[in-house]
């Protein structure tokens, strides 16, 4: 039938489909699969089998596979708390350098005119987004009222204060580099007496959320790497306990593929559980703690908030793990599975 | 179907197992292989399903030269050789029929032939009814007859036994060597190592018998002598 040069007319299936020929044209397409094909379609029907095999296996002994989901669970979801934890911290301090303004002194005899005329020309700068002039009188009452020297004040012949700027630093120049082109050039600018930045609380909390950026990053890779080998020795056993499998399989002509497959599929299994149990180890954690974050917060005036797992990022975190199994187990393969030869 | 020229086996620690093996098996011809334990049995019959390498000499099976077959071709090669192992070597996590389905399994065949052959091979050795057991709720001799199955289910071209009948009573081995016939009147080159001399004689067929390595009876090459004779004549 499969060889038949063409199909005769009757059999033809009908263009507007009806339901009786259907299974009809199905059985037909079955039959003329070609070997390739075929091979394929069971190539495939058995790695589902054997993935289906191996989660079974897993559910089989519930309590020694939680316990290996959760080793691996809490070993994931430290790393990757605490680079939610920076990452949130990072938004706090992304808030604070927007606030960050450069205060600008002028020269002493200037005129508030003049003082007009300079927070014109400095707010029609491409890397400033906002000028606020503060008139020296207005400077001194402030400080009378804020400072308690009221009667100290009160004693100086004139006001002692110069007018002053606060340049708002546009979006693009909120770098490091960009705030120092900036206090440079009001430096140069005429009229100016002197330009303060506070950088250095800037840089410092930089600095401080890059080290402990490369610390989660260092501790990440750690305890990627006892995970896997976790993985590596829990699937070690495995294949112990299954040897005489192993042995008739390859007795039976049972390529090394063939042999190693239900264990690598083991490790996946293991790691996409241990993947959920971190994401739901972080959600808890999350709810846990995010109350007195909130009051916290809330005694600080910050909107700070810890920010949780995105879609994207739960997706990374699963696939990871997944990895990390496959890894591990691949690693218990090499080392263990090809040593087991009959003889 | 199976040709030993010259072969010599030595292990590492100078115990020499075979020494110049020179024999074949035509296809379709049952033999025995006997000798007192230790004699080489088992190492010939290792040499064949390449769980072992010839020191010297040539294997040859189904027309493939075994000896310097690379490490990811040897599950091939014993896709084409059904073995029968003196203790059955059966999985106890699985029914019979799962069993028997695993060299169907790793050829990657599809699941409907599968359910199929292994019937078949299962009906063929009487143990059809039983497929859904696990194997060892069977006796003795049913358990041999299920590795019987599993060796035969991908109708190999070579089928090898070692001590097939070793604990069974004679009334149960007379059955399983009956087996034996009929896969070697289709077409199987059928090689039994076995030391109960009762047996053989009774089966009345060739007999290499191997003493301390060598091959002292049955190794000459019957069929290519014929032929010479026939040329002369």
């Amino acid at each position: 039938m499969a060889n038949r040069p063409a199909p005769a007319p009757k059999t033809k299936p009908p263009k507007s489909g009806s339901g009786r020929a259907g299974p009809a044209a199905a059985r037909g397409a079955k039959r003329s699969k070609t070997p390739m094909r075929e091979l394929l379609d069971s190539y495939f029907s058995h790695h589902r089998k054997v993935a289906k095999d191996s989660a079974r296996r897993l559910w089989r002994t519930p309590v020694a596979s939680l316990m290996t989901w959760t080793v691996m669970g809490v070993a994931l979801a430290l790393p990757v708390g605490l680079l939610l934890l920076l990452t949130s911290l990072q938004g706090v301090s992304a808030g604070w350098e927007s606030a960050a303004r450069v205060t600008v002194y002028l020269e002493d005899h200037l005129s508030l005119e003049d003082a007009g005329r300079l927070r014109v020309d400095i707010g029609a700068r491409g890397d400033v987004s906002e000028v606020e002039l503060i008139d020296k009188s207005a400077a001194l009452e402030e400080f009378r009222v804020s400072s308690g020297l009221k009667d100290a004040l009160d004693y100086l012949d004139e006001n002692p204060l110069p007018h002053t700027l606060l340049a708002t630093p546009a979006e693009g120049s909120r770098t490091e580099a960009g705030m120092t082109a900036l206090v440079d050039a009001l430096e140069q600018t005429g009229g100016v007496a002197q330009v303060q930045v506070d950088l250095g609380w800037l840089q410092r909390l930089a600095a401080i959320t890059e080290v402990l950026g490369r610390g989660v990053w260092a501790l990440g890779a750690l305890l990627a790497v006892a995970v896997i080998l976790v993985i590596g020795n829990t699937i070690r056993l495995a294949i112990e306990s299954r040897r005489e499998e192993i042995l008739v399989a390859k007795l039976v002509g049972g390529t090394d593929a063939f042999v190693r497959r239900p264990f690598l599929y083991t490790g996946l299994w293991f790691g996409f559980g241990g993947g959920v149990v971190a994401f739901v180890l972080l959600q808890l954690t999350l709810w846990f703690l995010s109350e007195p974050v909130e009051r916290l917060a809330g005694l600080y005036r910050s909107n700070f908030a810890l920010s949780g797992l995105s879609f994207e990022g739960t997706v990374a975190l699963i696939a990871a793990a997944v990895l990390f199994g496959w890894l591990g187990a691949w690693l218990a393969v090499k080392r263990h599975l090809d040593a087991i030869e009959p003889g | 179907m199976i040709e030993f020229q010259q072969v010599s086996k030595r292990y590492d620690d100078d115990h020499t197992a075979l020494r110049q093996i020179n024999f074949s098996l035509g296809r379709g011809e049952m033999a025995f292989l006997t000798g007192h334990s230790g004699a080489g049995k088992s190492t010939l019959l290792k040499l064949i399903m390449l769980m072992e390498r010839p020191s010297a000499g040539h294997v040859i099976v189904g027309g493939q030269l075994l000896n310097k077959m690379p490490r990811r071709q040897v599950p091939y090669i014993r896709r084409h050789v059904g073995v029968v192992f003196q203790n059955h070597h059966l999985l106890f996590d699985r029914t019979v029929f799962d069993n028997v389905a695993m060299p169907l399994e790793v050829m990657g065949t599809p699941s409907r032939d599968i359910g199929r052959r292994v019937r078949a091979a299962l009906d063929k050795v009487g143990l059809l009814t039983k497929e859904r057991m696990n194997p060892m709720q069977l006796s003795g001799g049913e358990q041999q007859r299920v590795g019987i199955a599993r060796a035969v289910v991908n109708k190999p071209p070579v089928l090898l036994a070692d001590e097939p009948t070793g604990n069974l009573d004679p009334a149960l081995s007379a059955d399983i060597m009956q087996l034996f016939q009929q896969f070697s009147q289709v077409g199987v080159t059928v090689l039994i190592a076995s030391h109960d001399i009762a047996l053989i004689n009774d089966m009345n067929r060739r007999t290499l018998v191997l003493d301390g390595g060598r091959l002292i009876r049955g190794g000459d090459l019957p069929a290519a002598e014929d032929q010479r004779e026939v040329l002369r004549g």
